[in-house]
């Protein structure tokens, strides 16, 4: 070969490789890829939007307490309110309690004065920080793209300074769709990262998106936990078993009665496993506008569907002792509640009966949909279970917190 | 945007004028408005360019807007001294009083082939769901019928980049569209 067919080789590879950038630059850096749905197919209402989210607060004796309905021995009261859009739920080891929300771009410090709560806002002007964890004094924030960690947060909550930037290290996509983030840490100690499928329905690279991650504390070690994920927005450990139970929500606009929404389990050694999306949804449907041979081979099943459009957000399996023994080691799963959806649904929180890979889903706190009307009072979003074993359930549309007690609510409890 | 970089300073100009005429502390809605009616119209039909109208816009969207720019979510240099005393009952009171107003095309000119293909790729990202059949909006969803052509063009692109805070599901549906898909679509806006 000589030198000058050589280099016009040379040259053509490099024109080749140029294409191919050009076709992987076709979605921008940041941006989602183009929805696939169909929605005149799913003869849905084309004008269903999602909610609109009150940037003000809704007044303590505006909050909707005397719709909720408990099982028998149970009372709910409010526990803080006046923190619009508050979800997320993280305490310090000193009491605070860190809200974190997603429009709103606040992160919210609540503490107890002369017997009060009082809540602050402790951050503001982020992109949806949904994201918040503790550890060892520090509060680690996940905005969508931002990883900041504030050290000895709970001496600094007049003042925070300025975070240490995990940002690099961490170094998640910068796409904005469906990556608001959850996270938490494990019993293992490592930092899990939810890392959602950017578009409604689409084909998502697996090596980036649709996953659940998990890393070092200060960003170093990634490893993927579980792919094939749409959007998953709450996860929580079993407490005998310790493998990671996770909700995950349906695709929109493929009909008002699913695919549902499902709370998934990564079995034990079987981490990395694939839940399906965008091929496959639900206990085996596949995709009405992207098809492909056996969407569903080698799929991990859900442990149960949680409802068509239902939104099941945060996941919390209790292990406190205020409860009658027969809540121990059950799933509390709040469900936000549907908007691709005629006749709404959700808008409660209910509970998963784990046994073994599979679960029963059970009704545990609800009103706060009205069937007849079609109209929602309230959002709940996060689950807290306090020290003393009372549930706290974060209402996003009303910027409230309720806390659910037990008999006398002062019962002795082991926390975990 | 080079049009952005002319008026910039001009707009950040305004701002601190009706910052300094702001400092006399509580007003009424139409002082507040007076304000505004400097760069966004005195009926809420804005003249200047790439200034948003604000008549006839859902009364929950401008609170919206205005809180998440109070909060340095929404990042508008020009808007940001005018937003930064703003009370909650200032919001609501200025939401109210613009919601009420009568939108008005710019008469900016529309042109019709772009209105065409405007209207072919509104269909297939499915504006409507959201900005509903009239293009008015409701709620939390901005009315873009009759805005500014040239207001809708830049907001396009500032979404189609990703501008912090920007909506999660604007950033799906603005997804690969070229510089003549946002004009087209701007110009299908504006002449509902």
């Amino acid at each position: 070969m000589n030198s000058i067919t050589r280099s016009m080789l040379g040259a053509a590879a490099v024109m080749v490789a140029m294409g191919l950038a050009t076709a992987q630059a076709q979605t921008p850096p940041g941006l989602s890829p183009l929805d696939r749905s169909n929605p005149s197919a799913s003869g849905q209402d084309g004008n269903l939007r999602p909610h609109p989210l009150p940037p003000l607060p809704t007044a303590v004796d505006k909050l909707p307490l005397d719709k909720i309905k408990l099982p028998s021995g149970f009372k709910v009261e409010v526990w803080s309110s006046g923190h619009p859009g508050a979800r997320t739920m993280v305490m310090g080891s000193k009491g605070t309690m860190f809200m974190g929300t997603r429009t709103l771009g606040r992160v919210y410090a609540i503490t107890e004065k002369d017997g009060k709560r009082e809540p602050k806002v402790l951050l503001q002007g982020l992109t949806q920080p949904n994201g918040l964890a503790f550890r060892d004094g520090a509060l680690y924030v996940f905005a969508i793209n931002r990883v900041l960690r504030y050290d000895n947060i709970e001496d600094k909550l007049d003042n925070p300074g300025e975070p240490v930037e995990l940002t690099e290290k961490y170094n998640l996509p910068d796409t904005i769709h469906h990556n608001w983030k959850y996270v938490a840490f494990g019993p293992d100690g490592k930092m899990y990262v939810q890392v959602g499928s950017n578009c409604n329905i689409c084909e998502v690279n697996p090596g980036t998106h649709g996953q659940i991650r998990r890393y070092n504390a200060d960003g170093s070690g990634q490893e993927i936990v579980a792919r094939g994920i749409r959007n998953t927005v709450g996860f929580d450990w079993h407490p005998v078993t310790k493998e990671l139970w996770f909700t995950d929500n349906g695709r929109d606009w493929a009909g008002n009665d699913g695919p549902q929404d499902e709370l998934n389990r990564i079995p034990r050694n079987q981490e990395g496993a694939n839940f399906g999306f965008p091929y496959c949804h639900a206990d085996g449907i596949p995709d009405p506008d992207i098809k492909r041979p056996n969407p569903c081979a080698g799929v991990i099943m859900p442990a149960a569907l949680t409802g068509p459009h239902a939104a099941g957000l945060g996941i919390k399996f209790y292990t406190g002792s205020m409860f009658p023994r027969q809540y121990r080691n059950v799933a509390f799963i709040a469900r936000h509640g549907s908007w691709n959806r005629e006749k709404k649904f959700g808008y409660d929180v209910v509970m998963a009966r784990v046994n073994g890979a599979r679960a029963t889903i059970e009704p545990f706190l609800t009103g706060l949909l009205d069937n007849a009307k079609n109209e929602f009072y309230g959002r709940p979003a996060y689950l807290f279970q306090m020290p003393d074993g009372a549930l706290l359930v974060s209402d996003e549309q009303n910027g409230a917190v309720y806390r659910i007690s037990y008999g006398n609510g002062n019962r002795v409890s082991s926390t975990r | 945007m080079p049009m952005f970089a002319v008026w910039r300073p001009l707009l950040i100009g305004l701002a601190v004028a009706t910052l300094s005429i702001s400092g006399a502390g509580a007003q009424g809605v139409p002082e507040r408005a007076k304000l505004c009616a400097t760069c966004h119209g005195e009926d809420g039909n804005s003249r200047m360019p790439n200034i948003p109208s604000l008549a006839g816009q859902p009364e929950f969207f401008i609170i919206n807007q205005l809180f998440l720019m109070r909060e340095g979510v929404r990042k508008v240099e020009a808007m940001a001294a005018v937003v930064k005393d703003l009370k909650d009952d200032d919001l609501q009171a200025l939401a109210k009083h613009y919601a009420a107003l009568p939108a008005k095309g710019s008469g900016e000119p529309i042109d019709q082939a772009l209105v065409q293909r405007g209207g072919e790729l509104a269909a297939m990202r499915r504006c409507v769901s959201c900005h509903q059949s009239s293009f008015a909006g409701a709620d939390q969803i901005p009315r873009i019928a009759k805005q500014r052509v040239d207001y809708l063009i830049a907001a396009l692109k500032a979404l189609r980049t990703g501008r912090p805070g920007s909506d999660t599901l604007m950033s799906a549906a603005v997804a690969g569209l070229s510089d003549a898909d946002l004009a087209a679509l701007a110009h299908f806006a504006a002449s509902r």
